[in-house]
């Protein structure tokens, strides 16, 4: 039987994609970096589908077939992903007209199916969930400004999944004092920074300091409570997690969340900036407004806002989706592609871990 | 027994921009929305929004309700647009006015568009015309089901508005307690809603779901050639368009 | 015919198995019953015998199912499709939700065949007639009542033509009335020519239309036979399974000395 590592493909893709950004990049730059910074976005859309059709051509050099891809959409995924795309839109509909503070909360679906179901599949929804909030969803969930930001959900999705097949995303409750102190301890003290500086800017943004939800329809700002509840209760859960039941996932949680803001902020800030002026209409405008005034240029204006903004929507992501992990029985989790990465390590595996009998 | 039927008629179709090939409409507003992204100045964006939303939206029959909405979507836009690049930009005056009112041009233009292409399309229509055009089954499902899945969603959350409501959200009770049960409702919403998925992927299966080749189409579109034509025009403006703003040839 | 041989079946995440060395044969044109305590294993056999398990729900299958003394291993659950379809727990979920209006909803399996429109329209106006609810053709089938829904599943079953039939629970959400439409309709399939497999609780309405029950209980089958004899029998009832009342009349009017075969029961 042939060889077929799976390192050597996903290297191919990262390098195809690296190719075709450095190029693009290049290209759209050689007038003036402002251009490159513009046209980021578009190279993306250029460079990330290079990336999965080397890595699918790889694939089918390798086995002729492109089952780690077809695998991800199985019909059960497909099931899904239609559920996760209305999240992502219901949710994010309601925070982006109830909430002040700057979170999004408009990737929980998407994250969702790309731990479950694996990366592609969390990239398909992401990019589904952006195009279907702005042309097919109805009346008062329909947004225009969703569609170009489909690249960065794609990102996120491509994450997501990564870190869940990575064993990130697993339960590690009891885990031993040393890793438990190392681990615990950078995780709180990045949550503690984070908070500090989300919270200076914001209310530095905010109109005479009030971040109280509100909006037309009741619905829209129950949901925005529940936003804004979710995101402070998610720094609460991730210190329950750590001390109450010494489960390190906490911290890979939080790294996950940092790491996926983080890059989905550098995608997302030059298209905001540049189709639209860094303006959103939700939260963010007043605090880009904010640094604006403090002498920042839109461009740098953005990305700041977005630096703040980004990793704390995606911690509260993560976590959610850990919730709702937690909420759900192993063996409907098994039956999902990437299951056996999100249950706890045993001596068994998945399949003869106990369960529960089924008429 | 009487047969029967699945899909509209050519005559109860409202208007021509009715009656046209979804796959036509969703092109025009696709290709509006990157146009719209792609075009700079003020005269070359208010010539998209005439020729691309403005006169399909009067041969549809829709200006009034189109413009209203697209307005009302691009309002709370325009005005951060204009505070964040007219009153806090430390720039010209006059600079900012000018990126102010191309942004907001632009997101009139573009919601115009979207705001066109969903009040005339029906998704089930759409669906069917994705599928007559060779696109596979797997993905309509998941586009229709999406769509489908938000009102439900929606209505769910109300549900859980009323619930929380007649427990008295209003009063003062704490805000931890107030969340905790907030949550509580709202969990069942998700976690019900992620445990259809297994009756619903079997239900599926059992119909030959995952079948390889053409499903029959029950909402075929009408087609022409002359939709055809134009929705290659459109795409070949599109890569020109593209090409001419990467290199830098584009006066607008 | 669908055959199962010495199956055993454990779910996927599940430590023990719940279905033991199964040997079931599934006729043509004949309704076999389906009866058991809770956790005996019917709805898990409801899936193997339809093909979900394991190629949907994933788990280990060890044993023989074929159709027509050929294995179908190796078959898609397409191609198993068009043999044998499955109608599970749950009628509001197996709504596809693409459906504009019940009959697309039953025209979908027709149309994933790739049949003619002549031939969807066709069958999906016979399956309509079969279950009684061609008054509902036109509704969006989310607006249904959980029976009605239950009736639009099985119309989208039956509109498939399949040559085998399982049903897990279908009468659950149904009055008298709509029970006796499913009845009918299964009655009906079967003989058309399906071979219909039956799970359900209410005994009375599975003795009405049955040809044989199999009693199981933890994931084997413990009996088998005349609907009659097998839901009378102590065996039974030590178990949990209800005795149709036509059942319990007859055995009480022979305990007190009369004939039963004197009074015509239905059961």
């Amino acid at each position: 039987m042939r060889a077929t590592p799976a390192w050597l493909r996903v290297a191919a893709g990262l390098g195809a994609f690296a190719v075709v950004a450095f190029i693009g990049l290049a290209l759209v730059g050689s007038r003036d970096p402002q251009a490159a910074l513009d046209g980021f976005g578009l190279v993306m859309v250029a460079a990330i589908p290079a990336g999965v059709a080397i890595y699918a051509l790889v694939e089918y050099r390798q086995t002729g077939r492109l089952d780690s891809i077809t695998r991800q959409f199985g019909t059960r995924t497909l099931v899904l992903m239609p559920v996760a795309i209305a999240l992502d839109i219901v949710l994010g509909s309601a925070v982006a007209s109830a909430l002040k503070i700057p979170v999004y909360l408009d990737s929980l679906g998407t994250v969702l199916v790309a731990v479950l179901a694996g990366p592609l599949a969390g990239a398909a929804t992401g990019f589904l969930s952006n195009l279907l909030w702005t042309y097919l969803a109805p009346a008062p969930f329909a947004s225009p400004y969703a569609a170009p930001f489909a690249v960065v959900a794609v990102v996120v999705g491509l994450l997501a999944g990564t870190f869940a097949r990575w064993g990130w995303l697993r339960p590690r409750p009891g885990t031993s004092g040393r890793r438990l102190l190392v681990g615990g301890g950078l995780a709180v003290a990045a949550m503690a920074l984070m908070a500090l500086v989300a919270l200076r800017v914001w209310l530095a943004g905010a109109e005479g300091g009030d971040l109280a939800p509100s909006a037309d329809e009741t619905a829209f700002t129950i949901l925005g409570w529940v936003a804004m509840l979710l995101v402070a209760g998610t720094g609460l859960g991730l210190l329950v997690l750590l001390l109450r039941q010494r489960d390190l996932a906490a911290a890979y949680i939080l790294a996950a969340g940092v790491i996926t803001g983080v890059s989905a902020a550098f995608v997302a800030a030059p298209i905001a900036a540049g189709l639209f002026g860094g303006v959103t209409g939700s939260g963010a405008d007043f605090v880009i407004a904010a640094l604006r005034q403090a002498g920042a240029d839109l461009q740098q204006a953005v990305l700041g806002q977005s630096l703040i903004s980004d990793p704390v929507d995606k911690v509260v992501t993560y976590f959610l989706v850990y919730l709702i992990l937690g909420a759900m029985a192993t063996r409907t989790k098994a039956r999902f592609p990437q299951g056996p990465h999100l249950v706890p390590l045993t001596d068994e595996k998945v399949d003869d871990a106990p369960g529960v009998r089924e008429d | 027994m009487t047969r029967p039927v699945f899909a509209r008629t050519e005559s109860t179709a409202a208007s021509r921009w009715h009656g046209l090939d979804p796959l036509t409409r969703l092109v025009v507003a696709l290709g509006t929305m990157i146009a719209a992204l792609l075009l700079g100045g003020v005269v070359c964006l208010a010539a998209l929004g005439i020729l691309a939303v403005l006169l399909p939206t009067a041969m549809a029959h829709e200006l009034r309700p189109v413009l209203r909405l697209a307005v009302l979507l691009a309002l709370p836009l325009g005005v951060s647009a204009v505070l964040i690049n007219v009153l806090f930009s430390p720039g010209t005056t006059s600079e900012g006015a000018w990126l102010a009112a191309v942004v907001v041009l632009r997101i009139v233009i573009m919601a115009g568009a979207t705001v066109l292409f969903y009040r005339t399309t029906i998704p089930a229509d759409l669906v069917g015309s994705l599928q007559h055009h060779g696109l596979s089954n797997r993905i309509t499902f998941v586009i229709h089901n999406a769509v489908a899945m938000i009102p439900r969603l929606a209505e769910r959350a109300r549900e859980v508005t009323a619930a929380q409501r007649a427990r008295g959200f209003d009063s003062e009770a704490g805000l931890l307690r107030r969340g905790r049960g907030i949550i509580a409702l709202a969990a069942p919403t998700v976690l019900g809603a992620v445990a259809e998925v297994e009756a619903r992927t079997l239900a599926l299966e059992t119909r030959a779901f995952t079948r390889p080749g053409r499903v029959t189409v029950l909402r075929p579109p009408h087609d022409s050639n002359l939709q055809r034509a134009g929705r290659w025009s459109i795409v070949v403006g599109l890569v020109a368009l593209v090409i001419a703003r990467v290199t830098g040839l584009l006066p607008c | 015919m669908l055959n199962l041989r010495a199956v055993s079946y454990r779910y996927a995440g599940a430590r023990r198995e719940c279905l033991h060395g199964i040997d079931l044969d599934l006729v043509e044109g004949a309704v076999t019953g389906l009866v058991g305590p809770a956790e005996a294993g019917k709805s898990s056999l409801c899936l193997v015998a339809g093909g979900l398990a394991p190629r949907v729900v994933g788990g280990h299958l060890s044993g023989q199912v074929g159709i027509d003394g050929a294995s179908v291993a190796d078959w898609p659950m397409y191609r198993l499709a068009e043999e044998v379809t499955t109608a599970v727990q749950d009628p509001a979920g197996q709504l596809s939700l693409i459906g504009q209006s019940v009959a697309e909803e039953v025209a979908l399996g027709p149309a994933n065949l790739g049949l003619p429109r002549g031939e969807i329209e066709a069958r999906t106006a016979w399956a309509l007639a079969v279950t009684g609810i061609e008054a509902l053709a036109e509704r969006d089938p989310l607006r249904l009542s959980g029976g009605q829904q239950q009736l639009v599943v099985l119309a989208g079953l039956l509109a498939m033509r399949p040559r085998h039939l399982v049903l897990d629970e279908p009468l659950a959400h149904l009055d008298a009335g709509g029970a006796k439409v499913v009845l009918d309709a299964v009655r009906a399939a079967a003989d058309a020519g399906a071979a219909v497999l039956l799970a359900e609780q209410r005994t009375d309405e599975l003795a009405r239309v049955a040809d044989t029950v199999l009693l199981m209980s933890a994931g084997n089958i413990v009996a088998g036979g005349a609907p009659r004899e097998i839901l009378s029998h102590p065996t039974a009832h030590a178990l949990g399974v209800a005795e149709p009342a036509g059942a319990a009349l007859r055995r009480r009017l022979r305990a007190a000395g009369f004939d039963p075969d004197l009074v015509e029961v239905d059961a």
